[in-house]
């Protein structure tokens, strides 16, 4: 257990250390825009407010919470102390709402949709890559056409692709967004039905995706590792076929795992953009009201709390590999 | 004359590739390896030995494919039998195979004692771990390794280590036949050392009956084996006494394989070094006559119409080539 | 290297990949040479006009010559086209009360429900049941059921410009036609027009060139980075290689899009170009390469021709430029393929995102997407806006891939099949 202890640490240390470079590139990058961003989001604001000291006032307001007037290590700590008490500002674009509000209705819809659907498609992807290395012939002949179709397809076309095919032509699915528009959220079943029935499309486009990808990468490892001597040499000493390719499997499922925690990132990306397409109420669809808002600090804590989304997922990977791969406690033990 | 352990009749196997060519790679080999007696293999790479050693394990999977002839272990005709048989009761026990690559051949995540778990309880499914444990515990501090190599990984080997584990595991069974494959090329000198003391030993103490040994460094095989069998594109140019295909070899390839390589034996230290010229025919399409006659430096017309059999002569010594050893004798001193 | 050359083109997976960009690249400079149009411009007054031919109604009814071609079913086609499908509804709708049964009434077969109401619909009928404004309704799609029938022609008049009477100038009868070729303005919109009335198929080839234009240079970037990183990283070792994979798993791990979008919204809308996102892709994505170089040349790093390289006492530059490129050669270009197709992708992106090259200068294939997303090009059903360039995305990765699979099998003989 000692070995794993060190390499648990070991892990921990480096999450920390990418959250805090994490965290100073969210605060240095966009405040290398040009120009003060206070005042032209406050004249944005203002526009239609005839009342002088009102705008003075909000300008007041933001130079506060932002501290532009400060020097740039200052706003730092600033913007340190303010995250740590969960407070992100004030959202521009839903003005007077915080942007600490507006996060975390969305939040809780994109974990919910796609950790679930990343981990199913790596799951069946794997399975499927596993079966066409194994079985090749017909089988594989089928399905490595269309994996590397699909896994060539981005997110988002899949995603228009399934609204266009069940949404809107076959009617089979809603349109768009979470849940009915006539409905608030509550804990009926009609809401429930709603939610369930929303979540299916965007969900699929995912997991196809996902399928697509995970599935080429597995059926060439594997390909690789039957390869490998020691299935030769394993047969050669009269070890029967069906526990090598156990051998095999195990060997090619850790790699995949760390893939995975490498990969996610890019996953979670294209995902927030499937997100747009179905207007799916979760952080990609908050951040494109953002960009297109202009409302910076919508944006910046929406990139937060992605950011943190994947260092997190990434450290649990990690410390869930340490368990599986029993050369890390050997290796790190000595 | 000793008892014969291995027998080979005439043994031909081909590669299938994917665009369905064939490619024979052993092509009518024959030998004999007597109770005792090793046996080494050489050839360029590409020559056929490495397939020849597959081939002798019997058991055949894509694109190995089996075509004609006989392997006879201890008497047991193993060509007719069904895979599973083999696997059972030949693999291990009668057999067994030393990869090329000893540093890959052990599964990564596989603690050394589960795999020999793996191994004994594929040929008998009633072993305990304990029974199993206590046997290879014996068995590697025979070989000179310690016992804790079992509870390791094989990331926690050195390549030596590595190699020697692999060594004892094939050994684990006792089996009639090893087929070693180049089992000391990818180490220092010092592992080599080992690992070829480690082969001794196991002859001698009567753990393995034979050996067939494969590596294309023959000084190794005049110092390790009995006997040496030269192969060139899939066929055996030329067999006989150790010390004899050294120092005399009589087809014009082995000959030439002798002079590529620096040997610091007594008698062979003046020979000049000198590269055999070409490369060895595509056995998807192998030339109807001498395989040889391409890179041969005393080709004759007739060695491209007709195909060469194997010509015996005196102390059992076999050369596949039309010129009379005499011959070759003479044109070797006057080269 | 020839022999090489002739074994990746053996690869069917490369033929195909090849053969489908190289389609690629050619159309994207073959078109603009015979359409020289600006992609951007105006055509259509109005959003998302349908693909096919369009002909200058005004200049049809000018043509010189009209010719008289008597079809046998041009008016039964006629009045099908015209016959609404309200109408249609309508019609079943009074039949069925009328008590004609449910089997003998299909709207689609236009002949036999007109042939059907001709006998059936008697204005004065008093239908059970129904009110006096609905009977006024049918009365009203008898009517123009009726117009729809009427054989007469059109009767052309022109204003006199002086006493603002109508002229008669001439009639058009229903089976008068022109010869399409004597129609000076014809225009065939392959693909329809976009949301702002553009030529979907001139826009979509320029954007299919920008993006192209994007990927190249942000995978040439992403390569140059991480080629450079990982050859210094492998190859010098010790200090150089920690603080070198310090940053790169810092930026493994913390996800590129994040940072593009960062980037992207700090520069600003007016100062982001096609060059400029391309550049920003460019260093948001070498990490990969970084990281897979380095892992080859640390395996190169002390074979046998490396050593006897640095025992003559070559420089660094030239051992690594004459025995560590030529090694990894094959495994950069892969990688160079494989970001350029992601380069075009992430271009994508940003633009649904509203964060891509600025709208005003030149279409990318990720702005088509956006500006057919915002307009719900999707919702409409016109697919037009967006179907092709998704295809024309998908076709250009998939291609890459495929020569990418190529290679990789031509390489690494474990993967052939």
């Amino acid at each position: 257990m000692k070995g794993y202890r060190k390499y648990f640490l070991n892990k921990l240390g480096w999450f920390l250390v990418t959250f805090v470079f994490a965290f100073i590139l969210n605060f240095t990058l966009p405040r290398l825009m040009p120009g003060d961003p206070v005042a032209a989001i406050v004249s944005r604001l203002a526009q239609g407010m005839s009342n002088a000291t009102g705008v003075q006032a909000i300008y007041q307001q933001y130079a506060d919470l932002f501290g532009t007037n400060k020097p740039i290590i200052e706003q730092f700590f600033l913007y340190v102390r303010n995250v740590a008490q969960g407070n992100f500002g004030f959202s521009f674009s839903q003005y007077p709402r915080p942007v600490a509000d507006v996060l975390a209705s969305s939040i809780w819809w994109t974990v919910c949709l796609q950790f679930p659907a990343i981990i199913v498609g790596w799951l069946i992807g794997n399975t499927l890559g596993a079966l066409a290395a194994y079985l090749r012939g017909g089988f594989d002949k089928v399905l490595m056409p269309i994996s590397i179709f699909v896994s060539n397809l981005p997110q988002f076309g899949m995603a228009i692709i399934l609204l266009v095919v069940f949404s809107i032509t076959l009617k089979w699915f809603p349109v768009a967004g979470g849940y009915g528009f006539d409905l608030m959220p509550s804990f009926s079943w009609e809401f429930i039905w709603s939610v369930i029935k929303h979540y299916q499309l965007p969900f699929f486009s995912i997991v196809l995706i996902a399928i697509g990808g995970q599935a080429i990468g597995m059926r060439s490892m594997s390909i690789y590792e039957l390869n490998a001597d020691y299935v030769k040499y394993a047969r050669f000493l009269g070890i029967k076929d069906r526990k090598i390719i156990g051998y095999v499997f195990r060997n090619v499922m850790l790699p995949q795992i760390t893939g995975l925690a490498l990969s996610l990132g890019t996953m979670i990306g294209g995902a927030l953009v499937a997100e747009i397409v179905f207007s799916y109420p979760g952080l990609g669809y908050t951040l494109l009201n953002g960009i297109s808002g202009q409302d910076y600090p919508l944006i910046s804590a929406s990139t937060m709390i992605v950011t943190v989304m994947v260092l997190v997922a990434n450290f649990v990977i990690e410390i869930l590999y340490g368990l599986i791969d029993p050369r890390i406690k050997a290796a790190q033990a000595d | 004359m000793g008892k014969v352990i291995l027998e080979v009749r005439e043994l031909t196997t081909k590669y299938i590739t994917r665009f369905r060519e064939d490619v024979y790679a052993v092509d009518h080999v024959s030998l004999k390896v007597e109770e005792g007696k090793s046996l080494g293999i050489a050839g360029e790479s590409g020559c056929g030995k490495s397939t020849l050693a597959l081939s002798l394990m019997g058991y055949y999977f894509p694109p190995l494919h089996y075509m004609s002839g006989d392997i006879i272990i201890d008497g047991k005709n193993i060509s007719g039998m069904k895979p599973d048989d083999i696997r059972k009761s030949v693999l291990g026990t009668e057999i067994a195979y030393i990869p090329q690559a000893a540093m890959n051949a052990l599964n990564p995540t596989q603690k050394v004692i589960n795999f020999i778990e793996d191994v004994i309880r594929a040929h008998d499914n009633t072993a305990s771990n304990k029974y199993i444990y206590e046997m290879a515990r014996v068995s590697f501090e025979k070989l000179g390794l310690p016992a804790d190599v079992l509870q390791k990984y094989p990331v926690e080997l050195s390549g030596g280590m590595k190699q020697r584990t692999v060594i004892a595991i094939s050994a684990i069974l006792s089996p009639k036949v090893l087929i070693a494959d180049e089992p000391s090329s990818a180490l220092d000198v010092t592992s080599q050392k080992m690992v070829i003391k480690m082969l001794r030993n196991l002859m001698e103490d009567g753990i393995i009956k034979s050996m067939i040994f494969i590596t294309h460094e023959l000084p190794l095989l005049y110092n390790v084996t009995d006997d040496i069998m030269v192969m060139y594109a899939g066929q055996i140019v030329e067999k006989g006494s150790a010390k004899e295909t050294v120092f005399d070899p009589l087809h014009p390839y082995a000959k030439g394989l002798m002079g590529s390589i620096i040997v610091p034996e007594e008698g062979l230290r003046n020979v000049k070094l000198t590269a055999i010229p070409g490369v060895p025919p595509n056995l998807k399409k192998p030339p109807s006559g001498c395989r040889f006659a391409e890179r041969c430096k005393f080709v004759m017309p007739q060695c491209r119409a007709i195909s060469v059999g194997i010509r015996e002569v005196e102390n059992g010594r076999e050369y596949r080539c039309i010129i009379p050893e005499d011959q070759l004798r003479e044109a070797y001193k006057n080269a | 290297m020839k022999h090489t050359l002739q074994q990746v083109f053996r690869s069917g997976k490369f033929q195909l990949g090849f053969v489908i960009f190289t389609t690629i690249i050619l159309t994207v400079i073959i078109y603009p040479m015979i359409i020289t149009d600006p992609p951007l411009s105006i055509i259509g007054q109005g959003t998302f006009f349908p693909p096919g031919i369009y002909v200058s109604t005004y200049d049809a009814v000018n043509s010189p010559t009209t010719y008289t071609l008597n079809l046998r079913d041009a008016a039964a086609k006629r009045i099908a086209n015209r016959l609404s499908k309200e109408d249609r509804l309508a019609m079943q709708e009074w039949l069925l009360a009328d008590g004609v049964p449910a089997s003998e009434i299909d709207i689609n077969d236009t002949g036999k429900l007109l042939a059907l109401w001709e006998t059936k619909y008697d204005p004065k009928a008093k239908v059970e049941g129904m009110t006096f404004a609905r009977q006024r309704y049918f009365q009203r799609v008898n009517a123009s059921i009726q117009g729809i029938m009427s054989t007469e022609g059109f009767t052309l008049g022109v204003k006199n410009p002086e006493s603002g009477v109508l002229e008669e100038t001439g009639t058009i009868n229903q089976s008068d036609f022109v010869n399409i070729n004597q129609v000076p303005n014809v225009r065939f919109l392959v693909l329809g027009t976009d949301n702002f009335g553009r030529d979907v198929l001139t826009e979509l080839i320029s954007a299919t060139r920008v993006s192209l234009m994007i990927g190249f240079i942000a995978g040439l970037i992403a390569t140059l980075i991480g080629l450079t990183l990982g050859l210094l990283a492998g190859y010098i070792g010790g200090l150089v290689d920690d603080i070198i994979m310090f940053v790169t798993n810092l930026f493994t791990v913390i996800p590129s899009f994040v940072l593009l979008i960062l980037i992207s919204f700090s520069i600003g809308q007016e100062q982001r170009g096609a060059v400029t996102v391309a550049i920003v892709i460019g260093f948001t994505s070498w990490v990969w390469t970084a990281r897979a170089v380095r892992a080859q040349v640390v395996s190169l790093r002390n074979r046998d021709h490396v050593n006897l390289s640095k025992l003559s006492g070559h420089s660094i530059v030239h051992i690594i430029l004459t025995d560590i490129l030529p090694y990894i050669a094959s495994y950069v270009v892969m990688a160079l393929i494989l970001q350029i197709s992601s380069g075009i992708l992430a271009e994508a992106s940003l633009s649904i995102l509203g964060l891509g090259p600025k709208t005003t200068e030149v279409p990318t294939l990720g702005l088509m997407m956006n500006w057919a997303m915002i307009y719900q090009a999707h919702v409409q059903g016109s697919w037009w806006a967006y179907f092709p360039v998704l295809l024309t995305i998908a076709l250009i990765t998939f291609s890459m891939n495929l020569m990418n699979t190529g290679l990789d099998q031509v390489f690494n003989p474990a993967l052939r099949d």
